[in-house]
């Protein structure tokens, strides 16, 4: 047994804990007191490690590697079509791609940086800042849909508060946009999945399942036309003179490898470039 | 702790943190992936004086909790119980042994996800799916990571592996 391990408690272990047990305390009711130090820590001595990590992520999807594996086309890459996991990732890159060439509007593409916590989801660390024109509020999407809104931004690195996190609100409406509703995370879950409620529906509205719910763009900081989710239907807590709507998210943050952050969208309907494109011919047409 | 001992730990702590934010993201399926931070808080607890291994906790806690900022406070708060816990645990009553240690490190993920989830709040449905099905997975990956890196780094950590 190593030498130092087997000991008493003694009073100084005890204040230690008790002094580290208040200042998380601390923490978790004024987050404002840590936040600009966990800033500086993120500039800082997270610095190195968060460039090691953007690195890794970036020589698993970069376009280098895309490029290479293309050049490659050879029966090693071919079979690689057919594991799942890389074949959901490549199609994820693929749409991305595709909706970066239809959005009307100046962005960011950004690669997420996923961390180890459970509630990593809530919010995402990205790997694009000031530096490149990101600045807070501005709405982040994927492929799908609406991903979440930019909270913080470094020169380097932002934070994104995704619609999973408690605190996301979004004012929406189901198409063809007859009924409004502001949307926010759900307390329920289908499977491993969360989901959303589009709330304050009037009882005189109803929605049919698998209407899609998009932005409305009222309070400026989402534009009108992002696909937030599908209509389930209605929520078990529906009470008073509001209706409540399950709705199946179109994005979902654990599964996000990479987002664009819309740079000022303004008012602009964005709708038409979320309309997927035509398929692409099956891998096993390849030449 | 001599010298060559401590320098032979803050190697391995480094290379945890190291693999950590290079190899993990290429593992993929991040809810599942072994946690190389919280194995290497528990190496360094199981090691130390309780109080110690708090402020250590507290310190990684913090600096996860600037990576997701979801509920600020959370991880330093889940952190340091764990690395308390676990070497008040190691002080107190179990011993050198692989099996022990990886279900040490193992409950330590588990026990870290759920103050985490539980000073997060949040929907019970999202709670029980995390602690329930992720978890336990996470931790049990992190806890094999964890013997993996006991069995290689034994003679450096100073650590009698009983059968």
């Amino acid at each position: 047994m190593p030498p130092g391990t087997v000991r008493s408690l003694t009073r100084r272990d005890t204040v230690l804990f008790s002094l580290c047990v208040a200042l998380s305390v601390v923490l978790l009711f004024t987050p404002e007191a840590g936040r600009s130090v966990a800033a500086a820590a993120r500039s800082t001595v997270l610095k190195p490690l968060l460039w090691l990590q953007a690195w890794a992520e970036a020589s698993r999807t970069s376009r280098a590697r895309f490029d290479k594996l293309r050049a490659e086309r050879d029966s090693a890459a071919y079979a690689a079509q057919f594991v799942p996991s890389l074949r959901a990732e490549n199609l994820r890159l693929r749409s991305l791609l595709g909706l970066s060439r239809r959005l009307p509007v100046a962005y960011v593409p950004a690669e997420v940086l996923h961390q180890s916590l459970p509630t990593d989801g809530r919010t995402l660390l990205v790997s694009a800042g000031s530096a490149r024109g990101v600045r807070p509020f501005d709405p982040v999407v994927g492929p799908e849909g609406l991903l979440g809104v930019v909270r913080a931004v470094e020169q380097d690195w932002s934070v994104i508060m995704t619609w999973a996190h408690p605190e996301f609100r979004a004012s929406a409406y189901a198409e063809p946009g007859s009924v409004f509703g502001v949307v926010a995370p759900a307390l329920q879950v289908e499977g491993a999945d969360h989901l959303l409620q589009l709330r304050g529906v009037a009882v005189r509205d109803t929605i049919a399942p698998g209407t899609r719910v998009v932005t409305s763009g009222l309070g400026g900081v989402y534009p009108p036309g992002l696909p937030i989710g599908t209509v389930i239907g209605p929520a078990a807590e529906e009470t008073g003179w509001e209706r409540v709507y399950l709705v199946r998210p179109a994005s979902s943050p654990e599964l996000a490898t990479h987002v664009l952050i819309l740079r000022a969208p303004g008012p602009r309907d964005l709708a038409p470039a979320f309309v997927p494109e035509p398929s692409p011919p099956p891998a096993d047409s390849v030449p | 702790m001599m010298r060559t001992d401590r320098t032979r730990l803050v190697a391995v702590l480094g290379f945890l943190v190291v693999l950590h934010f290079a190899l993990r993201p290429r593992l993929g399926w991040g809810q599942v992936a072994p946690d190389f931070l919280v194995l290497a808080l528990l190496l360094y607890a199981i090691r130390s004086r309780p109080g110690r291994a708090a402020v250590a906790g507290f310190a990684a806690g913090f600096l996860l909790d600037a990576l997701v900022p979801a509920r600020f406070g959370a991880a330093a708060l889940a952190h340091t119980v764990v690395g308390y816990l676990a070497a008040w645990g190691r002080a107190v009553f179990f011993p050198d042994n692989l099996f022990v240690n990886g279900a040490v490190i193992a409950v330590g993920v588990w026990l870290r996800n759920a103050i985490v989830l539980l000073a997060s709040g949040g929907s019970a449905g999202a709670m029980g799916m995390q602690l329930f099905v992720w978890s336990p997975l996470q931790a049990l990956t992190t806890a094999a990571a964890g013997a993996l890196v006991l069995l290689v780094f034994r003679d450096w950590l100073d650590i009698r592996l009983e059968a």
